[in-house]
């Protein structure tokens, strides 16, 4: 059970930049968030709060019992695993192998349990055949699923993925969606940053908007993305079946294929 | 007149064991907006570098074919040469930053420096440019402290500041915000309309949809379909192939086995299209 | 992410101002000036008098101090004890203990040491402190020093801090994967060694990517170059590096006259 509580936090970067100013939310266990918004809205600097990287300047996150501002980033970590925007800030070891086994060698599980992670990371992100290679001689595409990978074998009860389909064809895409999937059904809560609203629609149950540092919507996916209006605040558009069904007339917010699918065949 | 012409083309990293492009023929007219599709590693990266001359300069391994940009083989030019004519703004965007300047207002400069463009001119150009990138507000930040979807609007803003002849640009928008997606596109179509070439690698087929005057489909290497973008995108062969296709087009091929997509109409591919297609369906 | 990638403090004072080859002219004319005088306190007044309250003018006194003293006195503490200790020689005995003795001699014979290292140390980071690197390329490729040369330069007076924000950027992404990088002395030390490895081959990529980067920019285009920023040359500056060359001059020739 890791539930996210945020208490009106602030974070402004050395040299002046007001990142954020003023969140308030609360993510619960087994939650799947997807957060959007403009660039530099803050949604990085936000979840960068959550595992303690960056330090609130105002305000407080908690993660459980666990008070982010008093806890070290590597005790966080066996709760909430980030996956970071660039992967080359995440990525340090000489081999895929080596990079999936650090996390759960730092948590101390039993080297068995610690295999059986990396074998199922490895697998989930179809990189096995890759574990032998340097992270650093794989394509920007591949990288980000290593990183990935280093973070799924960290078996934490929270996992954030901040732009994880970026660059990504529609297999690949397919297996990131597998692996929310995948972590859905073990109960864990995912937060995904994401500027792939389709993606976003089709995968995550709730949707927070953030625009300049503050939170603009925050509900249901249904709810959210289809206020186009409010959503073009933060540069955001709805899903091209959302826009598709608002076009349509149809009542219901389009958020997938099916949804399409069961209102057209209603009318008929 | 072709700007860029690549003949029978083939290209193969040192230490690979396949060429990551085999006969390639490949021509674009000065003025024409061209976007590139295809699954990873299918690729498209290697075309861009071909074009604007990192292969061969930077990138060592076999050149088979001639590659002609703005009437010069890339070969027989060195490397800045070929930037000039063909400017590449590279796949990853967060380390095409010089190191050598502090403020996005320099870095932006830095390449007019190195063309020798005289100071008021600069100035006037990049300022103008830092508007239309709406970067006008991260003008005096350094260009280290940044979003990702920031630091990439400044790479690209870097590249076209140049006026390059031939905009070379590897995924410009795979960090942006979806309006300032659009808005891009906009920008890059406007700038073909004033007679710039655009070779643009791009996954959002929606926009490519919409602004791009050609689409050319790329797989393991080779050219598999090039044309009109309505063409291309609904060619079936992408389907099959791991291109990507909009949400549009999945759902009307979806539709129209469920009866819901007028048999005998091409699927759509924007938005417009969906709209009319279904609503003749339904009529 | 890294914020910069140099020591320099973007600051407006008189010492900012001054042309950067003044500026290193003044770091280069204060070294050689310390090694070659024949007065035993030159250095001493040259860091008291020179150094130092340049750092004031210059408004960087703060970071100057600080960096000087993580840097310089273990550096420099160093050194004063080991030639303390080991210097032969030496009439007047200050005391001894064990296999060592320490004679008044080796200690001001150390103490020489010790400060003209100090100077010539300290004048750099007073220099690094208060000149952006680009500038200092810029003005030196307008003298015509070829380009790849200059920034040669530039990137060996970066490798420091670019270092410290690529560890910094390591450091991050370990302890996010559970590593314990603070707290007592023996963890600090433990997250020292998987450091060096990323740090060293990070490091190499990085210097590669940016190769690309700068070539994808014209760097190395024929054309002669132009600069954002008109970068000042007063009369003031000449002035001063004539001044300077005199100090100099004058000092070698101590030197040579005292023997
Ligand atoms: N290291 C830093 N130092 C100073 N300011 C920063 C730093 N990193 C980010 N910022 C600024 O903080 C604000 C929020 O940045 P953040 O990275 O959280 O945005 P984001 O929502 O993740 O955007 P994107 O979609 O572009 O990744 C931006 O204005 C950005 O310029
Ligand atoms: N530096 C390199 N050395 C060796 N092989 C490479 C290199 N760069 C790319 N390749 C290989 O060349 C092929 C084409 O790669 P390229 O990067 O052009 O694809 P892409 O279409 O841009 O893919 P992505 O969508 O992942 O960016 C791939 O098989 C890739 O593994
Ligand atoms: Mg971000
Ligand atoms: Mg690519």
């Amino acid at each position: 059970m890791t539930d996210i509580r945020v208490k009106d936090l602030h974070h402004v970067y050395p040299g002046g930049v007001a990142a954020l100013q003023g969140i308030s939310l609360e993510i619960r266990s087994g939650e799947q968030v997807g957060i959007v918004g403009q660039n530099g809205a803050g949604k990085t600097t936000l979840v960068k709060h959550f595992n303690g990287l960056l330090q609130p300047t105002r305000g407080e996150v908690w993660v459980d019992e666990l008070d982010t501002r008093k806890v070290s980033v590597a005790k966080l970590a066996a709760r909430v695993g980030y996956v970071f925007q660039n992967p080359d800030e995440q990525l340090f070891c000489k081999t895929v192998g080596e990079e999936v086994a650090f996390g759960p060698r730092n948590l101390g599980f039993a080297p068995e349990k610690a295999e059986a992670l990396c074998k199922e990371a490895l697998e989930l992100t179809e990189i096995g055949d890759r574990a032998g290679a340097n992270p650093y001689d794989l394509s920007p595409t591949w990288r980000k699923m290593v990183a990935l990978a280093s973070i799924l074998s960290m078996d934490t009860p929270v996992v954030i993925f901040d732009e994880p389909t970026t660059g990504q064809d529609p297999a690949s895409v397919a297996r990131i969606a597998r692996v929310v999937a995948a972590l859905r059904a073990k109960g864990k809560t995912v937060i995904t940053i994401t500027h792939d609203i389709d993606f976003c629609a089709e995968n995550f149950a709730r949707v927070i908007a953030l625009s300049q540092g503050r939170v603009l919507l925050d509900g249901p996916a249904a709810e959210v993305l289809g206020q186009a209006e409010t959503l073009a605040q933060t540069y955001v558009e709805p899903p091209q079946l959302t826009r598709l069904g608002q076009r349509l007339g149809l009542k219901r917010t389009i958020l997938t294929q099916e949804d399409l699918l069961a209102e057209l065949g209603k009318k008929q | 007149m072709s700007i860029v012409e690549l003949r029978n083309v083939t290209y193969q990293y040192p230490f690979s064991e396949r060429p990551a492009l085999e006969g390639i023929d490949l021509r674009i007219d000065e003025g024409e907006f061209v976007a590139v599709i295809g699954p990873n590693g299918a690729g498209k990266s290697s075309l861009c570098y071909t074009v604007s001359g990192f292969i061969p300069h930077f990138f060592k391994g076999e050149l088979q074919g001639s590659v002609v940009v703005g009437g010069v083989e890339t070969r027989q030019s060195t490397l800045a040469e070929c930037v000039r004519r063909a400017g590449l703004a590279f796949q990853n965007p967060f380390n095409q930053i010089s190191g050598a300047k502090y403020t996005v207002f320099e870095e932006i400069a830095f390449g007019l420096e190195n063309l020798g463009v005289p100071r008021e001119e600069m100035r006037a150009r990049v300022e103008r440019m830092l508007e239309r990138a709406g970067i006008a507000d991260l003008a005096g930040r350094s260009p280290y402290a940044l979003s990702g979807g920031q630091q990439q609007r400044v790479a690209l803003a870097s590249i076209l500041v140049m006026e390059p002849q031939v905009l070379v640009l590897d995924e410009p928008t795979s960090q942006m915000d979806p309006i300032g997606t659009r808005e891009v596109f906009g920008m890059i179509k406007e700038l073909a309309g004033r007679g710039l070439t655009v070779l643009m690698v791009e996954h959002k087929v929606e926009w490519v949809a919409a602004f791009a005057d050609r689409v050319v489909a790329l797989d393991g290497g080779h050219v598999i379909a090039q044309g009109r973008p309505e063409e291309v995108l609904t060619d079936p062969l992408l389907a099959e192939r791991n291109f990507g296709l909009s949400r549009y087009t999945l759902a009307a091929r979806a539709a129209l086995q469920a009866g819901l997509w007028p048999a005998g109409r091409r699927l759509p591919v924007t938005l417009e299209e969906a709209v009319e297609g279904f609503k003749a369906a339904a009529a | 992410m890294p914020e910069k990638l140099s020591f320099y403090i973007q600051r407006s004072s008189a010492f900012h101002s001054l042309n950067p080859l003044t500026k290193l002219g003044l770091v280069f004319a204060f070294i050689v000036i310390a090694y070659t005088s024949p007065f035993y306190w030159t250095a001493t007044v040259i860091f008291g008098l020179g150094v130092l309250p340049l750092a004031f003018v210059g408004r960087v006194q703060r970071e100057f101090l600080l960096a000087a003293l993580r840097l310089l006195v273990p550096v420099t503490g160093f050194i004063f004890i080991m030639q303390s200790l080991f210097l032969p020689g030496g009439e007047r005995e200050l005391f001894h203990f064990w296999v060592f003795r320490v004679t008044v001699e080796s200690v001001a014979q150390a103490y020489l040491t010790v400060s003209r290292i100090f100077v010539m140390i300290s004048a750099f980071i007073l220099f690094l402190l208060t000149t952006h690197p680009s500038a200092l390329m810029t003005d030196l490729t307008r003298r015509g020093l070829p380009g790849t040369f200059a920034y040669v330069i530039i990137s060996t007076l970066q490798i420091i801090p670019q270092m410290q924000s690529k560890a910094q950027t390591i450091i991050a992404a370990q302890r996010s994967r559970g590593m314990e990088t603070g707290g007592s002395l023996a963890n600090r030390v433990r997250a020292l060694v998987p450091l060096v490895g990323p740090l060293v081959f990070g490091s190499l990529v990085e210097v590669e990517e940016r190769a690309i980067a700068i070539e994808a920019r014209g760097f190395t285009s024929r054309l002669k170059k132009t600069s954002l920023y008109e970068i000042a040359d007063t009369r003031l500056d000449r002035g001063l590096r004539w001044f300077l060359l005199g100090l100099v001059v004058l000092s070698v020739a101590a030197r040579v006259l005292a023997g």
